[in-house]
């Protein structure tokens, strides 16, 4: 069999026939050989069955597994431990409707804590079962966590969470949203603490104050993304704090119902944040067209989702402004903003550029009629969803009285038939 | 396609720009030094080390395989200038030699991404990888073991511990 080993293979064609017999087998590998074979099967089943194998391949595929989904149980937890030291990412999250069953509890936590002393990434959304003292066991076991998720846990508090900003000094994002009890007293630590965090999340932290945003403000000075929907008490002092520490991180920012927050706030997101993607201002009534038209202007390049629902004052003014202005805008809720008229939508007709408008709410716009969505249908042409819903001049009878062609790739909520949770609403809000 | 291929003096004339790579089982090679060490990080690092004018031992890659490394660090050298598929000099050309190059028996398949692997040639070794990996796609545990003659060492039990652990973990 030693024939020419350059010419069989370069040659090509003719090779593939031989036979195996004595020659090297995939078992004769290296470890870091079948690593490497492993390293290119992408779906996890397929990897699974890899594992299955032998021994050996288990081994293989379980310490090369960096990423796991898993349902608790303490027992199971640290099987799941033993086998897959390497891990980096755990996620436990429960469904948010099965809130009956508590989940992933305290004594969970104590095996994480203790037996995944890699993991950078833990999910424990609407584990409602956890409490600080679970928190206080991750805080002094995982010394490299960066992302923690623990949305809607309950019970948590201050004292557990502190214990994680004080201990896990590499935090990049945290997700509190919902943890009711939660004050200023975690932003102080976190700003002391976590001089990296980039993602926060606080929706219906109700207590926060601009006090304390100040102070996350001089500590975490590149924060990319945070959630303040429904902290009522803040307002535009705490924001434009935000605003000028952070500056160009900024890429996303929520405060739906923080009705405190006026255009003081959306005039220091245009002067100081050029990379705003993502402004959620639904219900901060008191928004006018003035900061929204400089705001167009000063985040025209960036700007991709701006949700304006029940902002009362917003005008066509407004409109017009964003939508000839911000040409990689691509999600846009005027829901409820009575004063906007289809003349709003005829700026469209002198835009230079292709619109990148995907989704439209546009609901409980008294004033809109069939010639103003008619407008919208010709200019916007990749449009995926439009929300229709209440407005009284244009029902599904009057568009089909009126011959109003709708692309089929676009889908129309005339009347809340369709679900409000359509994926790629939630995606861009 | 002129080759320096494999020589059997290991005394030869030192050639300007040539280095002597010695396989695992005592085969010389004279290859250029430009393409081999543009490929593989593990014969530039030698080079680098000063190994330059005497042979470098490549103690677990065989001639087989080492002589089809070569051949495709000379090919990717000359019409790629060693860059990434992803590149636009990965042409057609370059195309064809990878995919014939993939087509090789079982054997010389797995001497390839070891000597890749050992080498530190990345395309080479990313080639040869993804080719076995399309092997396993889909097939059962058992076809798995059937395919690439492995013998299963997990009594029932413990295949079947394995399996519920499996189940546990969602994705």
């Amino acid at each position: 069999m030693a024939e020419d080993p350059a010419a069989a293979a370069v040659g090509g064609g003719g090779g593939g026939g031989r036979g195996g017999g004595g020659g090297t087998r995939i078992v004769d590998l290296t470890d870091d050989a079948l690593r490497a074979v492993l390293a290119r099967m992408e779906r996890g089943d397929e990897r699974d069955a890899f594992g299955l194998v032998c021994k050996r391949w288990l081994r293989i595929q379980s310490t090369e597994r960096r990423r796991l989904r898993a349902r608790a149980g303490p027992a199971m937890l640290r099987r799941l431990a033993a086998r897959f030291s390497g891990l980096a990412e755990l996620d436990l999250s429960q469904s948010a409707s099965r809130s009956f069953y508590p989940g992933v509890v305290d004594a969970d936590l104590d095996v994480i804590a203790a037996g995944f002393p890699n993991l950078r990434v833990l999910n424990l959304q609407n584990c409602k079962g956890i409490s600080d003292m679970g928190l206080i066991a991750l805080a002094g076991g995982l010394l490299s966590l960066q992302s923690l998720d623990v949305s809607n846990c309950r019970k948590l508090t201050n004292k557990g969470l502190t214990s994680i900003s004080s201990g896990c000094r590499n935090l990049r994002s945290l997700h509190v949203a919902g943890c009711k009890s939660v004050t200023d007293n975690l932003l102080h630590s976190l700003s002391k603490n976590c001089l990296h965090l980039e993602e926060l999340g606080l929706a219906g932290c109700g207590n926060i104050t601009d006090s304390g945003l100040s102070v996350l403000a001089d500590g975490c000075r590149h924060i990319r993304f945070l959630d303040l929907s429904k902290c009522s008490k803040i307002g535009d002092i705490g924001v434009s704090k935000i605003a000028e520490a952070s500056s160009s991180s900024l890429t996303s920012l929520k405060i739906l119902d923080c009705f405190n927050a006026g255009d003081t706030s959306i005039f220091s997101l245009a002067k100081s944040c050029p990379n705003l993607e993502t402004l959620v201002i639904g219900g901060c009534r008191d928004i006018t067209d003035e900061s929204i038209e400089t705001l167009s202007v000063a985040c025209s390049q960036s700007l991709k989702s701006l949700r304006m629902d029940w902002c009362l004052n917003i005008t066509d003014s407004s409109l017009r402004c964003l939508l000839s202005h911000c040409r990689h805008l691509v999600a846009l809720d005027i829901g409820c903003c009575d004063k906007v008229t289809d003349s709003a939508f005829q700026v469209l007709g002198m835009v230079a550029f292709e619109l990148a408008l995907k989704v439209l709410k546009a609901s409980n716009c008294l004033r809109i009629t069939v010639s103003g969505v008619g407008i919208v249908l010709d200019y916007c042409k990749v449009l995926e969803y439009l929300d229709l819903r209440s407005c009284p001049h244009v029902t599904r009878a009057i568009c089909e009285q009126a011959g109003l062609q709708f692309p089929e790739s676009c889908r129309v909520n005339f009347d809340g038939s369709l679900s409000e949770n359509h994926g790629i609403v939630d995606v861009f809000f | 396609m002129a080759t320096t291929g494999a020589s059997d003096g290991a005394s030869a004339a030192k050639k300007e720009g040539l280095v002597t790579l010695m396989s695992g089982d005592g085969e010389i090679f004279e290859v250029e030094a430009a393409a081999v060490a543009a490929l593989s990080v593990t014969i530039r690092h030698a080079i680098e080390e000063g190994f330059g004018d005497r042979p470098i031992p490549l103690p677990i890659v065989g001639a087989r395989a080492l002589a089809l490394a070569v051949e495709y660090c000379r090919k990717h050298h000359s019409l790629g200038g060693g860059a990434g598929e992803d590149s636009a000099a990965y042409d057609d050309e370059l195309r064809a030699f990878d995919h014939n190059l993939a087509k090789v028996d079982r054997d010389t398949l797995f001497d390839l991404i070891e000597a890749a692997n050992y080498l530190e040639i990345e395309g080479l070794l990313n080639l040869m990888c993804r080719t076995v990996a399309e092997m396993m796609k889909g097939k059962s545990v058992e076809e798995l073991r059937r395919t690439f003659d492995v013998s299963n060492d997990y009594t029932p039990e413990e295949e079947e511990e394995v399996r519920r652990e499996v189940s546990w973990a969602l994705d």
